[in-house]
């Protein structure tokens, strides 16, 4: 049991003002300001900075609030409490499966702290292609300086574990270059528990930073809250219609609670927020609303090693590599990023392929076990339209994205990428995580064996933990869901502040792209209903 | 709600459905309606458990008697966070392999799952992982990484790891 500070708890102790689960029971209705849908990266920063204007700020999460205390590093207890469909969210067919927060904080509460800005060459094309006129590094250089020093964003001083030097040994015996990641983080213990809830609060996430400030300037949460329809009149929206809901996203009783605010935030995260979206069944005259889901789509390598590795103890992701992505143009075959995730038990055997002695046999290995992983860029051909977002009967909404020829090209040549990286960091075997791979003993069997394998999906394992687009900002409505100043083309009193703004992927870890263009839309949403200057640091 | 589901397949139903005759309406659900394992879920999936966890489970069969039950009860916990609509085609994927014909069908397997071998199942598993139908491979790895991910999320279940758990704060 952990007897470290708790901020969260002693929030509560304070008087936040937190309704729904456990705590406060949920009015039938709130007045207020603003309506903000979401309690993530996008969610939290607005927040914060409308709570600033002298605003009065009620925020909806579906998801219950947890903190330090309850973190335990335990996946068995994160991955129902924290995530969205306890971890298992999957895409239409089934071949992807995506990791999501579902939790105060949002997935901020439970990513693995790496923090980029918006590359450039992303910029330019969504100047080229979108009309976003504005968005140059210069232009953003401001604003994500503010988020880098609100949310402690620095260079990573300890050593990285085992698993990130294999990145950096292999890639430099084959002159791939390697950097460091930044990390939004605070005297951070190293323990590599970032996935489940950070036990130590090291982590800036909202959960820490900004829902904590907004809740101490009198802002209201609402928590195991969904957010079920927006309802709208005129080109306007009149209230947000919310219901209690259990754990499992059923909802726990007949009530209806109605906010009714002057403006409607919508950050609610990839996938989610659109559903909402459509749910109300707002204009869509483009149909632009759910399209262009994007997914960052992740192929994985594992490989064994003689010596420990030990892949679930110190910082995850702290080295990468942009070589694929930068040795290639944007907009030409789909490129990769490769990072070195965490491994613990559960991800890794749910993850891996294969079953019974065979498994046993590998499992036996974790400790000596590395793994790379590789998050492809898409959205940025036309052979990379990303997924829809649709509804099923029952209002919950589904990701349908197409794993056509084009991404799973891109998904063989990731996994020749990592499989050279790790032999020439020394692997014994290397396994491309493919149901008709094996385990490989040299980097001429893999390669050979990797350029037969049936790239398909289902066969093919991939994962995804970056959800971005499905409401895509745009400059002329024809092209996008909302404007460049993140308010909807078509209804006056509704922004949308989270990571389904992005007209294509990010090609790198979104958070920092949703701290940063959401401070600014933030702040100048703060402006024009405020009439008050506010500033995230 | 009902042409969505059956995890969403178009062919693939088809075909499940061919197997099974008379059509989902008349199996019993593989799961309760909070999310735990029917009877014949739970002779499905201590089954699959014995099959995909050869080699971790133990060899003793009062050993293994009792592994598998507590590990069926993680599985109803696990089954119990997931949405409506990921429980509804789990319960129609549980009914149609508890039933002899549907077993048969999608995985080849001749025996009842809580007679059959080892190596039994995992020739069903193996046929459902190399099929080209998406309905079959989605069961595979519906099945497989449920177990492992409700083996594997208890602490009893790292020694074979070699993963020493949290570090303790």
């Amino acid at each position: 049991m952990s007897r470290l500070p708790d901020p969260v708890r002693d929030g509560l102790a304070r008087g936040w003002r937190v309704f729904g689960g456990p705590h406060a029971v949920l009015p039938e209705r709130i007045d207020c300001d603003v309506a903000i849908v979401g309690s993530g990266a996008g969610a939290g920063v607005t927040a914060e900075l409308l709570t600033r204007a002298g605003l009065r700020v009620v925020m909806v999460e579906e998801g219950p609030l947890r903190s330090s205390t309850d973190f335990h590093q335990r996946e068995s207890e994160a991955y129902p409490a924290l995530y969205q469909e306890s971890a298992a969210r999957k895409t239409a067919d089934k071949a992807i499966n995506i990791l999501q927060g579902r939790c105060v904080g949002g997935s901020t509460t439970v990513n693995w702290t790496s923090s980029f800005r918006t590359p450039t060459a992303t910029l330019s094309y969504w100047r080229e292609h979108f009309g976003l006129d504005g968005m140059t590094a210069e232009a953003l250089a401001p604003w994500f300086e503010q988020a880098e020093q609100r949310l402690g964003i620095e260079p990573w001083l300890m050593p990285p574990n085992e698993n990130n030097d294999l990145l950096r040994r292999g890639a430099s015996k084959l002159r791939i270059a390697t950097a460091d990641i930044r990390r939004n983080v605070k005297g951070c213990w190293n323990l590599g528990s970032c996935g489940m809830g950070c036990p130590t609060n090291a982590k800036q996430s909202m959960l820490v930073t900004t829902i904590p400030a907004a809740l101490d300037g009198g802002a209201q949460l609402l928590v195991q809250t969904r957010a079920r329809r927006l309802v709208h009149r005129g080109g306007r929206i009149t209230a947000l219609e919310c219901v209690p809901v259990n754990n499992d996203g059923s909802v726990a009783s007949p009530g209806i609670t109605r906010i009714v605010a002057r403006h409607y935030v919508v950050a609610g995260g990839a996938i989610n927020s659109p559903a909402l979206l459509l749910r109300s069944e707002l204009p869509d005259p483009h149909e632009r609303l759910g399209r262009r889901t994007f997914l960052h789509p992740v192929v994985i390598s594992a490989a064994v090693f003689d010596e420990p590795v030990e892949g679930w103890k110190g910082a995850p992701q702290t080295l990468y590599s942009d070589h694929f992505l930068d040795s290639q143009p944007i907009d030409g075959p789909i490129g990769y990023k490769l990072e070195a995730p965490p491994l613990h038990p559960v991800i890794f055997t749910s993850t891996l392929p294969g079953y019974g002695r065979a498994q046993t046999e590998l499992l036996a290995k974790f400790p000596n076990t590395h793994a790379l992983l590789a998050l492809m860029r898409d959205g940025f051909h036309a052979q990379s339209p990303g997924g829809r977002v649709q509804l099923r009967s029952d209002g919950s909404p589904l990701l349908d994205y197409p794993l056509n020829d084009f991404v799973m090209d891109g998904a063989r040549r990731a996994l020749l990428s990592m499989a050279e990286i790790q032999f020439a960091a020394g692997a014994r075997v290397v396994l491309p995580v493919h149901e008709r791979a094996t385990t490989y003993a040299s980097w001429a069997q893999a390669r050979e064996a990797i350029a037969a394998l049936p790239m398909q999906p289902l066969l093919t394992r991939v994962v995804s933990a970056h959800v971005m687009g499905g409401c895509g900002i745009a400059g002329d409505a024809t092209r996008g869901v909302v404007r460049p100043d993140g308010v909807h083309w078509q209804v006056e009193n509704l922004s949308v502040h989270d990571g389904s703004l992005f007209p294509t992927s990010v090609g790198a870890n979104p958070q920092l792209s949703i701290y940063g263009i959401v401070n600014r839309l933030a702040t100048s949403l703060a402006k024009s209903l405020a009439g008050r200057e506010v500033a995230l640091a | 709600m009902r042409r969505r589901t059956l995890l969403q397949l178009g062919i693939g139903s088809a075909i499940a459905l061919a197997v099974v005759g008379g059509g989902i309406a008349l199996v019993e659900p593989g799961l309760e309606p909070d999310g735990r394992l029917r009877p014949g879920a739970r002779a499905v999936m201590g089954g699959v458990a014995r099959g995909v966890l050869d080699g971790v489970l133990p060899a003793d069969p009062a050993a293994l008697d009792a592994a598998l039950r507590s590990h069926l009860q993680r599985l109803d916990e696990t089954l119990a966070a997931f949405p409506a609509a990921t429980r509804a085609e789990l319960s129609q994927l549980f009914a149609l392999l508890a039933m002899p014909p549907g077993r048969l069908g999608l995985t080849g397997l001749g025996k009842p799952w809580d007679v059959a071998t080892v190596a039994e199942i995992q020739q069903a598993l193996e046929s459902l992982r190399r099929s080209t139908l998406t309905l079959r491979q989605q069961a595979y790895h519906a099945l497989r990484d449920l177990t492992n991910a409700a083996w594997f999320a208890d602490p009893s279940s790292w020694a074979a790891l070699g993963y020493d758990g949290p570090v303790n704060i």
